[in-house]
């Protein structure tokens, strides 16, 4: 039911009133993950031939199809980078092409940057502590309190630190022993500190550093991947097509890729000699090898060399053969179709290492990668978990779970909704990037450096800001763009972002009702039926009404009540936020009422009425839910299968929860056992 | 970013050559044939969205409704923007798309032109670009004004390749043209046969997909015989080079519109529109294609209209989206901001479809028979009647030009509640495709509308 949205059918006959215990999760409508708990499915169908070869059993309806997957425009991008070293040969042309944060200048992709600041200052005797205080870290007055230790060499007799001190001028003074204030004596600009002493003066300047580009990228104009309702990615393996369109823009990214890497030909095993016969088979087995993710056959090597030696010059040879492999629908799908093992099909293992490498990094797999997979290392669970974790361990992977994390959110169009120039003449593009890249780097760190557990993503009470952001926080800018920073108490974690405030809002107004559906849908995964027809009025901008007042209409009015009642209570909790996610204390000249409740946590309709007053409180209460990290695992299990989910993935996804659960809601716990599961690794 | 500078692929320059001759009239053989036949030589969609003024949820009458019938009718005030232009539509009452599935937008959007409940067949624009249209060089023409904007789900798109499956179109005027006509160099030399290099590629990747396709038996056998049918459209156009049929200098007025990095900037809408009107224009007047989608932005949009500059909705201070202003209230009432925006949008579409009208008006069939408009059909539609109560009966389509003779317009016909399905079935065999039935509702051509 799920799968096709048939159930959906019984909506239209509905009226919103009729539906209080009605709305339900589409993907629990069948049977539901976490409401049966005994009857999981697997005890219950035949019992033979449904382990691997691990042993380790298989959900026995478990149905996920054979089935290719179309590049995804970035994984296109990051494969052919990563295929051929691409750089960008003209650095950048505009700031689009640039690291959030940073600008094209002179061609160049250039950050501001604060360089940290040192201190040096010569000890005397009987000191045993020095501190720094100053309006920088707000004048602690013992190390206890925040005081920014210096620390001691007995060789020079100095005491010594290196900090990230905003840029701008800062007044601060040396604290020695927790208690004694002096002037640093090794700095001559001082100003009067109101007490008839002196203060230090600190200037500290910005420099210009430059950064590398964004890679080249080859698939801007093929059309946007398209998203089957509630699915929230780009991935989706239906719906990866190629048209017409498709084709010809892959064949003349194709051109392009080949252009690109023949201009700066390191890649290349091997330069033509004689007849350059025999490097273009090297060509054919080694780099064929990387393009298709796995090994070519005799024939399709002889094919390749071939079309090296067809044309009049080696270099016109390797253009054509690179061509006709980057257009193959070899290279363009990933192939999940496995080698019939019993009754199923089992995923092989470069297979695996595909859905590994483009799983865990959104691009090809490395060498190593497709060595493992030759070595047979794919073939087992353990050996899946040391690739899966080696893989864990690369840049590439913050990046990719940063991409997950922005699609299962739906944020990326904070980089083009509509705002009100005239009401954020600041809300410019760079704000927006830096916007999604606060998300990313949030969701990365959780995984990676902190807790590692999904609660951590709705009640971290830091972030990680540029200068831009900052001023929309109300916070001092960060010594580094992107430096982690505590968020004052109003915000906590993904509730608190940008990314989703603002996308979530409309041009000049909030929109509790976006707001809510956010809540209930991304993070909770209860789908809500669309309003019915003659649904009414949305109300209209009056300048004397609060945003909350105009929309609490939707509570009086009984044939709205009946969904409205699970949305608009929980968005009027985000009210204090306007519709670029600044903070307000008044909307439309009156107090904001930000009180707030979520009527229905673990399902709509559970009869639970839960109250919150902040964001941070509304994190706390949803950290603490089953639905959440459910949830959270139902969107990863999404991404994994490039599908949504049907009621034969119950049993699996019953399996990954509860494993998820058990491991503490451990992130990468959940993203081993999602890739590593019996339920991924076999087809029917 | 665009593809860096390559050479790009030659044989789209021959059609662009200014005033060169020739291939041309034999290629265009089958047109001809069309036209004699009295059978459309092209189809274009031109959809926008939210509705319009229909019935109020107070019972007032539609503001874009024609009253009268046959001949003998009244413009709806909506549709006033139409002037003259209205001798050369064909209007209708009565023609419902019947209960769709869950959501009034997208459900809509959805059912629009595959007549099918979850889109859940091919649309007709597809199924026409796959069979009237094959023999041109490009089969379908998707083009959008800001449509993919904020990464809509695929239910915002309207053109269905398979059951379920829609596309989205192209948003960029400037890459549209890229790709129908190269890097044209006015006056520069025009290849007369096709690059060899070109050929060995496909014909490599056409090796690869057929080996593919034996290889797998019936795994994913929809999704590969799409990419199939894609490769062939591409090979053909690689191999006909010098073939291929000429026109007079093209070329994109570029005034007005958004740079790389504000692609969505709402003041630009106006500009991306009319450029991509006049490109799509341009490609059919070249015998580029047969078959054409003109997507304005998508269901349920907060597309800033009120910041459309050199309209009557330009207000820089006030922001109205139009599917806020779609919901005016429960009756029609001017004075109401709300209201008077969504007449001036209602209104502003149908202004644009007119100057779509115009410019084939304008264009003289390049062989012969005509204006453009009266060798082509075209459809104005979008995905709900009244933007306010959601209904889908007594659905807003106009059908415009005379389709070479398959369609008499300046009329106004009443079907009573019929399926839209059957007006679809009817723009097929229009365009000499006897489908025979539609839609979900297999419904048959609808009477009237041919002849």
């Amino acid at each position: 039911m799920a799968s096709t949205g048939g159930g959906s059918v019984l909506w239209v006959a509905m009226t919103c009133l009729a539906l209080a215990g009605g709305c339900r999760d589409r993907g629990e409508a069948g049977g539901g993950t976490d409401s049966d708990t005994d009857g999981t499915a697997s005890g219950d169908g035949p019992t033979d031939g449904d382990s691997d070869s691990d042993g380790v059993e298989l959900c026995p309806e478990s149905r996920a199809p054979r089935q290719l997957r179309l590049l995804t425009r970035r994984e296109y991008d990051a494969t052919v980078h990563d295929l051929f070293g691409l750089v960008d040969p003209e650095s950048c042309s505009e700031d689009a092409q640039c690291p959030a944060g940073a600008s094209c200048t002179s061609g160049a992709c250039m950050v501001q940057a604060v360089l940290p600041t040192s201190f040096e200052i010569p000890g005397q005797a009987g000191w045993t502590t020095v501190h720094l205080a100053g309006g920088f870290n707000n004048w602690p007055g013992t190390i206890a309190d925040g005081g920014w230790p210096l620390s001691y060499d007995a060789g020079s007799g100095t005491w010594s630190g290196t900090f990230d001190i905003p840029a701008g001028q800062h007044q601060y003074k040396l604290v020695i022993d927790d208690s004694q204030w002096i002037a640093d004596p090794t700095n001559p600009q001082t100003a009067d500190d109101g007490f008839g002493g002196s203060n230090s003066v600190l200037d500290v300047q910005t420099v210009s550093e430059e950064v590398p580009p964004h890679p080249l990228r080859f698939t801007d104009d093929l059309p946007l991947e398209s998203r089957p309702g509630g699915y929230a990615f780009d991935n989706n393996a239906g719906a990866g097509l190629v048209t017409s369109v498709h084709a010809d823009q892959l064949m003349r990214a194709a051109e392009a890729v080949a252009s690109v890497a023949l201009a700066e030909p390191a890649w290349m095993p091997c330069a033509p000699e004689g007849d350059g016969s025999a490097c273009a088979e090297q060509l054919a087995r080694e780099v064929g090898r990387r393009i298709f993710r796995r090994p070519l056959s005799d024939d399709e090597v002889s094919k390749v060399a071939d079309l090296v030696r067809g044309e009049p010059s080696f270099d016109e040879g390797v253009s054509v053969a690179l061509q006709s492999m980057l257009a193959s629908p070899y290279f363009l799908y990933r192939f999940e179709v496995g080698e019939a093992d019993g009754d199923r099909f089992r995923l092989t293992s470069y297979e695996m290492a595909a859905a590994l490498s483009y799983g865990l990094w959104g691009t090809t797999p490395d060498d190593a990668l497709l060595d493992a997979a030759a070595a047979g290392e794919l073939d087992t669970v353990d050996g899946l978990e040391i690739q899966v974790r080696r893989l864990l361990d690369d840049p590439r992977a913050r990046e990719l779970v940063g991409t997950f994390a922005v699609q299962w959110l739906g944020v990326e169009p904070i980089l083009t909704v509509d705002k009100n120039t005239g009401q954020f003449p600041g809300f410019d593009s760079a704000v927006r990037e830096a916007a999604l890249e606060e998300t990313k780097r949030l969701v990365a760190h959780v995984t990676f450096d902190g807790s590692g557990r999904y609660e951590e993503l709705l009640t971290a009470d830091y972030a990680f800001i540029d200068a831009g952001l900052a001023a929309l926080y109300g916070l001092p800018a960060p010594a580094q763009p992107f430096d982690q920073v505590a968020l004052p108490p109003e915000r906590a974690g993904l509730l608190g972002q940008i990314s989703m405030l603002g996308t979530e809002a409309y041009s000049d107004q909030t929109s509790p009702v976006r707001r809510g559906l956010f809540v209930r849908r991304a993070l909770l995964c209860q789908e809500l039926p669309p309003p019915p027809p003659n649904a009414g009025n949305v109300p209209e901008v009056d300048p004397t009404a609060t945003t909350r007042e105009r929309f609490e209409q939707h509570m009086d009015d009984p044939v709205c009540r009946g969904c409205h009642t699970y949305i608009d209570p929980v968005g009027f909790g985000f009210e204090h936020f306007d519709p670029v996610g600044a903070w307000r204390e008044q909307d439309a000249g009156q107090p904001v009422d930000a009180s707030a409740q979520l009527n229905g946590l673990e399902e709509l309709g559970d009869g639970q009425v839960v109250p919150f007053g902040s964001v941070p409180e509304l994190g706390a209460i949803l950290a603490g839910t089953q639905a959440a990290p459910d949830c959270f695992a139902r969107h990863y299990f999404r991404f994994t299968h490039g599908r949504l989910e049907t009621e034969a993935d119950d049993c699996a996804l019953q399996t990954l929860t509860e494993h998820f659960a058990e491991a503490e809601h451990d992130i990468v716990s959940l993203v081993i056992a999602t890739l590593t599961a019996p339920e991924f690794r076999y087809r029917q | 970013m665009r593809l860096p500078a390559i050479s790009r692929r030659r044989f789209v320059s021959t059609v662009a050559g200014a005033g060169l001759a020739l291939p041309f009239f034999e290629l265009l053989q089958p047109g001809r044939a069309r036209a004699a036949n009295g059978v459309a030589e092209r189809f274009i969609v031109f959809y926008f969205p939210n509705g319009v003024v229909g019935p109020s949820q107070d019972g007032q009458p539609s503001q874009w409704h024609c009253t009268g019938g046959g001949t003998n009718f009244t413009l709806g005030p909506m549709l006033e923007p139409l002037g003259a232009l209205a001798d050369e539509c064909l209007f209708f009452n009565g023609l419902s798309m019947g209960p769709t599935d869950t959501g009034n937008h997208p459900g809509g959007a959805r059912k629009l032109l595959t007549g099918a409940d979850y889109g859940n067949s091919e649309s007709i624009d597809q199924l026409l670009a796959r069979t009237a249209g094959n023999d041109a060089p490009y089969r379908h023409l998707y083009l959008g004004a800001m449509a993919s904007q904020n990464n809509p789900s695929s239910d915002a798109f309207i053109s269905y390749v398979s059951p379920g499956n829609s596309i989205a179109p192209q948003d960029d005027p400037v890459a549209a043209f890229d790709l129908l006509f190269g890097d044209f160099m006015p006056g520069g030399g025009q290849p007369t046969g096709p690059d060899p290099k070109q050929v060995t590629v496909i014909d490599a990747v056409l090796d690869d997909m057929n080996r593919l396709r034996a290889q797998l038996g019936d795994v994913d056998k929809a999704k590969l015989d799409l990419h199939l049918e894609s490769l062939r459209e591409v090979e053909d156009r690689i191999k006909s080079v010098g073939e291929l049929p000429t026109c007079d200098s093209p070329g994109l007025d570029t005034t007005g519109l958004p740079g790389a990095g504000n692609q969505y900037d709402p003041t630009a809408f106006p500009a991306v529109l009319r450029a991509q009107i006049d490109l799509m224009v341009l490609a059919m007047s070249c015998g580029l294609s047969r078959v054409g989608v003109l997507q304005n932005s998508h269901h349920t949009s907060d597309l800033l209209m009120s910041q459309f500059p050199g309209t009557p909705m330009y207000d820089p201070g006030y922001d109205i989206r139009s599917h806020q202003a779609s919901h005016y209230g429960p009756s029609h009432a001017p004075g109401n901001v709300l209201y008077d925006a969504y007449v001036q949008q209602n209104q502003y579409w149908v202004s644009q479809f007119t100057y779509l009208l115009q410019r084939l008006v304008d264009t003289p069939d390049p062989l012969g028979g005509g204006s453009m408009l009266d060798t082509s059909v075209l459809l104005l539609c979008t995905e709900v009647c009244d933007g306010n109560t959601h209904m889908h009966d007594n659905m807003p389509f106009v059908l415009a030009g005379r389709g070479g003779g398959a369609i008499n317009p300046g009329r106004l016909l009443d079907f009573g509640g019929d399926r839209h399905a059957g007006l679809l079935a009817a723009i097929a065999h229009a365009m000499g495709e006897q489908v025979g039935g539609f839609g979900d509702t297999n419904s048959g051509p609808l009477p009237g509308v041919l002849g």
